[in-house]
């Protein structure tokens, strides 16, 4: 059943090389993008009354170009990867995942002209018109078929741990996309949902929580299970721990999307019960952490020189942070205080910025060497980029954190007459000092993802001369 | 197959990772039934806002203080039982109703700027929300919001009972430029919306497509069709502008809460 | 190359192997984990007991758990109330006395005024603030963006003593209450346009009398004929220097041509919602807001005297010299 040994499969990794590349520089868009908004927030002069980059507008550009473009390439690049290695076979189609990479970047291209001019179904994170969902649909049907397929055909006797968190990925999201945007179109730049109030935010919130659960969570999972073993070259620490991870996850973060809605119009049950679950996910969540964090036990050491294992051991610190952020803010009377502030942006960039972003980083360092057969341009910089990355990233969230829970407080504020201690504005201006730091620490982030870009840009360069070909895949 | 596939994992999880068709079903049945169990409910459950096809309201009956049901036309206005037979005549108070022409016109900027982003419309139960913005939102006022506008983050106050806090004048001059009214504001400036006529087409497309809804779509004896027909001339000569502010003069004030009831239960 | 017992302890891995190296081992989940997943498995089952956790239809409702020892079922509704009454038992002896009191009576209860002072100021910033700025000081408006006629101040400055409609307690309530729109007839086409420019240029000084124009066109029925205003309908003093509009002679010729609220396209717009009819604010708000406006300084005391011609201009005396009387 060591089947990987006998022979060496010739892969099919082209598609790969590019996923990655683009991955590389999407994250130096989106993360612009993102301080350019950040810096609309601390300074509104910068909306420079043009319609196309009013804060309405970009923002939405910032979190499909985080989550879509630099997210979802990560993910194919990684998932095509993985799916080929720990299968020991070729893609099933090559040419169907060609396919989706020219449809994937397409829509990007799509969601970069349309979201600017306002097209917009006003769902956060499905804001993109209802025939980019068409085109949504078809292609994430493709990668989706692609990588079940591929694991059909796969020559191991049995599937890895990374393919099950990025089957759940695909299923998930299928669902979620699909019921999420049933819309009826009126030209083809508008449409409205078919679900109104209460029905349309619980469903919103099922994607808009699943969206992170399984995609910007689960999906990565996938890919923390491969590099972290990968790159430290050692087992995964616990079996039994992968599974349990997997079903618990798989099962119940799809019940959390209601913690989004406490205290709303919804019936009580509703927000009751995702806030009960959402506590009960940080064991499950933390399984995960622990198992990566574990799998290097022995190994430590080598965080002192292997700067892309830094990055997968940062990424996991971060999960396990903001697996436990996320559900006290779960808690119901947290979220009275947390809901509407900052302190849901600054998990959100916990888990963004810390998390995924990292792992992604790591991912890509190591496929980059690994896929051009050829060493970094220079590791030095991997190392600054860490750096800069953590830097960044701690002044985000840090800056969020302290601004949404004083915003929270501010507003809810009675003074001894049983009156409102702030008036609204003055949340506002208070909240000023916070944007400008959160802006800096966004800079500083974004930063790191030029350097990479560099780096990865460069070492391909360096690959290509020293080959003279880049077709040859990459044997571990 | 190693004796550690029997030790470690159960015999059915060992089954489950060869078969590539076993997993994905299951896979798919796990992450179906969370979903499933949260948003099925809020179809048939009372309290939900979703009006059944024999207008009942799956039964959503919100009771007075002296424990009589307040009947469901009280809420939502209805123009088979209201004194006020047209969305003209409409007045605050008379339940909740669905967007005039110039109003919906509105809802579509509002949408395309993105307001949502940085506004919520959804008040919570608490003290502080009903100091600041009012009486806690219920379900029914949004049941005609298709594609719903609570939003998530508060980077400006909420908007759910906006309507007559200000003039038409300030919000003109508020929205062009908010910072002119208000220094301290981050609100990007709007102004272009006053050069910008409403899009007539659009709007009685969007009329037409809110009475063909499968979930609580606009009555048909409300959005008639020569009501629709004659939604263009309504709004002739309007802006953009003249539309977002008569939605947001729509917001909020269509319900007469009773101090006391609970809204919610 | 499969590394069956690699692990320092001599754990062995399930002996698995994928891509060459990938592994794992068969260690057992740490202990403190498997009880935290028993933990957040019973939690979840007793919370569901004891919340309105589960969608089941009961009594035309849905079923709203079992209730926590002490305090019963739990919905957000009454959660809100119980957090409401400690707010309630701090304010409503307060309000109890404001209930029946008039603005004037709550001005001359120093408690009363203080705690007034305090809740008005969230009211008058949610509210007011958005027209006559902060603390009452004023929006103005930068000329460069607007169109002419839209320049000067949003509303009044209400933290001076220039009053359009009078400073009196009574007369602030009455303001807040029933809402104001001044009007002022547009003189396009009624005055001639070089009598436009003799007037402007006359107002502007603050010598409206000075032309015997000033009578002739009729403004001596609004403004008075000493062109200091009167009270009764709102009409601004024209002689003291504070422009609420725009006090540049362009400006003046503006106010004068279309009018205040005249209905003429051109014309300023001066509308003070009627907070009432707009169901925004109780009547105990709205006595505590005359009483706030009152007190940033400005206010005058009952049937006073007109006030005193304020001679900086409004700008300076909003943010320097607030006090009054
Ligand atoms: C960058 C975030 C942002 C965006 C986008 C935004 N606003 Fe605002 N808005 C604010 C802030 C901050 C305030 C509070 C300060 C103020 O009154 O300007 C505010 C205040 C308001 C108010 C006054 C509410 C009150 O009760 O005082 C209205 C009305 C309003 N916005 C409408 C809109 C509309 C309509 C849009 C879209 C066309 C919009 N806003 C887009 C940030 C935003
Ligand atoms: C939409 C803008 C707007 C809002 C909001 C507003 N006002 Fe006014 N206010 C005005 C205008 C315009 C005038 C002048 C009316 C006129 O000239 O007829 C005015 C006049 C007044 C006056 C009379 C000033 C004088 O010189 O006699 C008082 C007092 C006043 N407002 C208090 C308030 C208070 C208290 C609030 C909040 C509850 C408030 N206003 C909210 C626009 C507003
Ligand atoms: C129908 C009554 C009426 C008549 C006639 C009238 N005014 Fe006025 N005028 C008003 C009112 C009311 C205001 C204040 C509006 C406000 O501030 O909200 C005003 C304001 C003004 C202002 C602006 C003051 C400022 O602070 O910016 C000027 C200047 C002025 N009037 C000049 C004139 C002149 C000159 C005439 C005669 C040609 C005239 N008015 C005739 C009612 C009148
Ligand atoms: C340089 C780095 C980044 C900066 C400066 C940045 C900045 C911002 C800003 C200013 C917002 C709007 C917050 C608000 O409305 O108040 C935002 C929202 C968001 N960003 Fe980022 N971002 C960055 C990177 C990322 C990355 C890598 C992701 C990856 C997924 C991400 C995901 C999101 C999401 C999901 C939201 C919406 C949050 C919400 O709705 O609460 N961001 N970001
Ligand atoms: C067990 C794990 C988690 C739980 C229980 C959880 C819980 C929460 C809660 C309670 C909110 C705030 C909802 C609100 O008040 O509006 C939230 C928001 C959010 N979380 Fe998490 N979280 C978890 C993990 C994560 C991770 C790992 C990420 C990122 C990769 C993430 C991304 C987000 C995003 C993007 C939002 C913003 C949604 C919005 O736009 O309002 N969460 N989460
Ligand atoms: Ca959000
Ligand atoms: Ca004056
Ligand atoms: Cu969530």
């Amino acid at each position: 059943m060591e089947a990987t040994n006998a022979t060496p499969v010739k892969y099919d990794m082209d598609v790969v090389r590019w996923f990655t590349i683009m991955a590389a520089v999407y994250a130096v868009v989106g993360t612009l993008v993102g301080v350019y908004v950040a810096s609309e927030l601390a300074f509104p002069f910068l909306n420079f009354d043009i319609p196309e980059i009013t804060f309405g507008r970009l923002r939405p550009l910032h979190t499909n170009a985080v989550i879509f473009a630099f997210g979802g390439c990560v993910l194919m690049a990684t998932g095509f990867y993985i799916v080929q290695r720990t299968g020991a076979t070729k893609l099933w189609s090559n040419t169907m995942a060609w396919f989706t990479f020219w449809g994937w970047n397409l829509i990007i291209v799509l969601a970069v002209i349309t979201l600017p001019l306002g097209l917009s179904q006003g769902k956060e994170y499905a804001e993109l018109p209802w025939w980019v969902d068409i085109m949504i649909a078809v292609v994430w049907l493709s990668y989706g078929l692609n990588y079940i397929m591929t694991i059909g055909i796969r020559k191991t006797s049995h599937i890895y741990v990374s393919n099950w968190f990025t089957m759940g990925m695909i299923v998930m999201i299928t669902y979620l996309h699909v019921v999420n945007s049933m819309a009826i179109p009126v030209d083809w730049a508008t449409s409205y949902s078919i679900y109104t109030g209460v029905q349309d935010a619980m469903i919103q919130w099922w994607w808009g929580h699943n969206a992170v659960g399984f995609y910007l969570t689960g999906g990565f999972l996938g890919i923390m299970y491969y590099f972290i073993p990968k790159q430290s070259g050692r087992p995964v620490f616990s079996y039994r721990l992968s599974v349990l991870h997997f079903w618990t996850l798989t099962f119940g973060y799809v019940w959390l999307g209601a913690h989004h809605l406490q205290y709303t119009a919804l019936p009580d049950w509703t927000g009751s019960l995702g806030a009960a679950i959402s506590l009960a996910m940080i064991i499950p969540s933390w399984g995960g952490a622990m198992n990566g964090m574990m799998t290097l036990s022995g190994a430590w050491d080598k965080l002192r020189t292997d700067y892309i294992l830094r990055f997968l051991v940062t990424a996991m610190a971060f999960y396990a942070m903001s697996t436990f952020d996320g559900p006290v803010m779960a808690i119901k009377s947290v979220n009275a205080l947390s809901h509407y502030t900052d302190w849901t942006v600054g998990h959100v960039h916990a888990g963004a910025l810390g998390w995924m972003s990292m792992i992604s980083f790591g991912a890509i360092y190591h496929m980059t060497k690994k896929l051009w057969n050829t060493e970094m341009y220079s590791d030095k910089l991997v190392n600054i980029h860490f750096w800069v990355a953590l830097i960044g990233a701690v002044t985000y969230i840090v800056a969020m954190w302290v601004s949404g829970i004083m915003q929270g407080l501010m507003w809810r504020d009675y003074d001894e007459f049983g009156t409102l201690t702030y008036t609204f504005v003055e949340s506002v201006s208070a909240m000023h000092p916070y944007y400008v730091m959160r802006a800096v620490g966004g800079a500083i982030f974004n930063l790191g993802t030029w350097i990479m870009l560099f780096n990865v840009v460069m070492t391909v360069r360096q690959a290509n001369a020293a080959s003279g070909v880049n077709a040859v895949a990459a044997k571990a | 197959m190693s004796d550690h596939d029997h030790i470690y994992s159960t015999k059915f999880q060992d089954k489950i990772e060869q078969k590539t068709l076993l997993m994905f079903v299951l896979t798919a049945i796990a992450v179906a039934v969370g979903g499933i169990v949260e948003i099925v409910p809020l179809f048939y459950l009372p309290n939900t806002g979703l009006a059944s096809a024999d207008g009942s309201f799956n039964n959503t009956s919100h009771k007075d203080l002296q424990g009589n049901a307040i009947p469901m036309d009280k809420i939502v206005w209805n123009p088979a039982t209201s004194v006020h037979k047209t969305l003209e005549d409409w007045v605050p108070g008379d339940g909740v109703r669905p967007y005039k022409p110039l109003e919906l016109a509105g809802r579509y900027v509002y949408i395309r700027e993105g307001c949502f982003l940085c506004h919520s419309q959804m008040i919570r139960p608490f003290r502080d929300e009903k100091d600041r913005y009012g009486h806690y939102s219920i379900a029914e006022e949004s049941m005609y919001d298709h594609t719903y506008q609570w939003g998530s983050k508060r980077t400006g106050p909420d908007l759910a009972r906006l309507a007559g806090k200000y003039s038409d004048e300030w919000h003109r001059k508020h929205l062009k430029y908010p910072r002119d009214v208000v220094p301290e504001s981050v609100m990007p400036n709007f102004f272009f919306l006053d050069k910008n006529p409403i899009d007539t087409v659009k709007l009685t497309k969007t009329m037409e497509v809110m009475t063909k809804m499968p979930f609580n779509p606009v009555p048909a004896n409300i959005y008639t069709p020569e009501y629709i027909a004659g939604a263009a001339a309504q709004v002739e000569g309007k802006t953009e502008m003249d539309a977002v502010i008569a939605f947001l003069q729509s917001l909020g004030n269509q319900v007469k809460f009773e101090e006391g009831v609970n809204y919610r239960d | 190359m499969s590394e069956n017992h690699n692990s320092a302890g001599g754990v062995p891995t399930t002996g698995h192997v994928w891509d060459d190296d990938l592994g794992d081992f068969v260690n057992q989940p740490p202990k403190w984990w498997m009880l935290g997943l028993t933990a957040s498995a019973i939690w979840v089952v007793v919370y569901f007991a004891m919340y309105p956790s589960i969608p089941v239809a009961i009594n035309g409702s849905y079923w709203h758990g079992l209730g926590l020892p002490g305090s019963g079922q739990w919905t957000a509704i009454k959660e809100l109330a119980a957090d409401q009454k400690a707010l309630d038992d701090v304010r409503q002896p307060y309000e109890d006395k404001l209930k029946a009191m008039t603005p004037a009576q709550i001005l001359a209860d120093a408690n009363l005024s203080e705690y007034v002072a305090r809740s008005g100021k969230v009211l008058f910033s949610d509210n007011c603030a958005a027209c006559h700025g902060q603390n009452g000081i004023g929006t103005k408006q930068e000329g460069s963006k607007f169109a002419q006629r839209e320049q000067g101040y949003m509303a009044p400055i209400l933290n001076d003593d220039d009053w359009l409609y009078g400073g009196d307690i009574d007369t602030i309530y009455e303001t807040i209450s029933g809402g104001r729109q001044g009007m002022m007839v547009a003189h396009e086409g009624m005055v001639s346009d070089a009598d436009i420019d003799t007037l402007a240029n006359a107002v502007a000084k603050g010598e409206p009398t000075s032309t015997p124009l000033f009578a002739a066109s009729g403004c001596t029925a609004c403004h008075g004929e000493d062109g200091k205003g009167m009270h009764a309908m709102g009409s601004a003093n024209l002689t003291d220097k504070i422009w609420r509009f725009d006090g540049s002679v362009e400006g003046i010729k503006q106010t004068i041509k279309y009018g205040v609220n005249s209905g003429n396209p051109n014309a300023r717009i001066a509308i003070m919602p009627n907070f009432t009819e707009a169901g925004k604010l109780s009547a105990v708000e709205m006595k505590k807001l005359a009483v706030y406006v009152y007190k940033f300084g400005g206010g005058q005391p009952s049937a006073a005297p007109e006030a005193a011609p304020v001679a900086a201009d409004a700008a300076a005396s909003a943010a320097s010299e607030p006090a009054a009387q």
